[in-house]
């Protein structure tokens, strides 16, 4: 028999409450005995996070953030900025104990096997893609996933995006990509960079597809059955005590 | 105020910010896309180069991993030292 892990499915919430929920579920895993998790969830209104060690101005150009009313946040992870589009893109994470068999010690390893359950799942929807180190997944040559993990409180947190249908223009408008004014020719040499789901296949991708997709190249990957579940009450009670940090401008723009 | 920033082979950025008074290090920022497990090391290892002598800071990064804990991914201690020392140069 496979084993069972809780899936959190397509919530959507804010960007503190969102990345409160991963700390949260990170941080009662072994505290209280919560199961392993897979969560897909989309944020609302629509963000940018950036990595942990990121200079925020440098990153991100605050001003047209504010014209579209993009939400900002900083991740406890490390890598790079992320456009969460609210209407064009999924973000997943995955909490395990850092000794579950299934859970290679080595990170470079363990991105590889949880990349790989983004590549078998993008397979379903007859995507050819590959994990390409340090932490992206492309198709085509281009960036589809980011990825970037943690390690703390005795367990592995991973969290990444998928690219669903992504306003790819608005993402490289409150990107800050390079100093120069963002012209139409810029705009197609990093657009030949980045795609999407709707992009790859030509056609329209519901978030139903891609989230099933999703959750059999979890289940597939790790061998592992996914049961819906929901936040327990100490995980709850710990996301309210988090969502005051992830809000806070001295957590947002301390480096 | 100094600043550098350094691409890692492989694809990762790294950023630095100093602030030099008589050869001292009076302000250190370091930034970038890489991974370091604990993040809040980060905040540790400019705490550690605070005060040194800019001759000092080779041995001041080598002598913080030596001594603490700490996961590197995407980025290398001798990455730290480059940016550090180009930002120095600028």
């Amino acid at each position: 028999m496979t084993e069972t892990w809780r899936l959190i499915d397509l919530r959507i919430e804010d960007a503190p409450t969102q990345m409160a929920i991963d700390e949260a579920v990170a941080m009662a895993r072994l505290k209280h005995g919560t199961p392993n998790t897979i969560r897909l969830y989309r944020w609302n209104p629509s963000a940018v996070s950036i990595g942990y060690f990121q200079s925020i101005e440098k990153e991100v150009n605050l001003e047209a953030c504010k014209e579209y009313g993009v939400d900002l946040i900083r991740r406890i992870t490390g890598g790079g900025a992320v456009y969460h589009d609210y209407n064009g893109e999924i973000t997943y994470s995955l909490v395990a104990p850092e000794d579950d068999p299934k859970i290679p010690r080595d990170i470079l390893a363990s991105y590889q096997l949880i990349c790989g359950a983004i590549v078998n799942g993008l397979k379903g929807l007859e995507i050819d893609s590959e994990f390409k180190p340090v932490n992206d997944i492309t198709a085509r040559g281009k960036k589809i996933s980011g990825n970037a993990q943690t390690r703390r409180h005795g367990v592995v947190l991973q969290h990444g995006t998928i690219l669903v249908d992504s306003d790819i223009r608005r993402m490289f408008q409150v990107l800050r990509v390079s100093e120069a004014k963002i012209s139409d020719k810029l705009i197609q040499a990093v657009e030949e960079r980045v795609t999407n789901l709707r992009r790859y296949l030509d056609r329209e991708v519901t978030f139903k597809e891609a989230r099933d997709a999703l959750i059999k190249g979890f289940e597939d990957t790790l061998d592992i059955t996914l049961v819906p579940g929901e936040l327990t009450e100490p995980e709850e009670q710990l996301v309210k005590e988090l969502h005051g940090k992830y809000s806070s401008h001295e957590w947002v723009f301390q480096r | 105020m100094k600043r550098a920033e350094y691409k890692i082979p492989g694809g990762k950025l790294l950023a630095a910010e100093l602030d030099v008074e008589k050869d001292t290090l009076v302000h250190v920022k370091i930034s970038g896309d890489f991974f370091m497990h604990p993040e809040p090391a980060i905040i540790d290892l400019e705490v550690a180069l605070h005060g040194r002598n800019v001759g000092e800071i080779s041995e001041t990064v080598h002598r913080f991993f030596k001594e603490n804990e700490v996961t590197l991914f995407g980025v290398s201690i001798r990455d730290f030292v480059t940016v550090l020392e180009l930002c120095l140069s600028s």
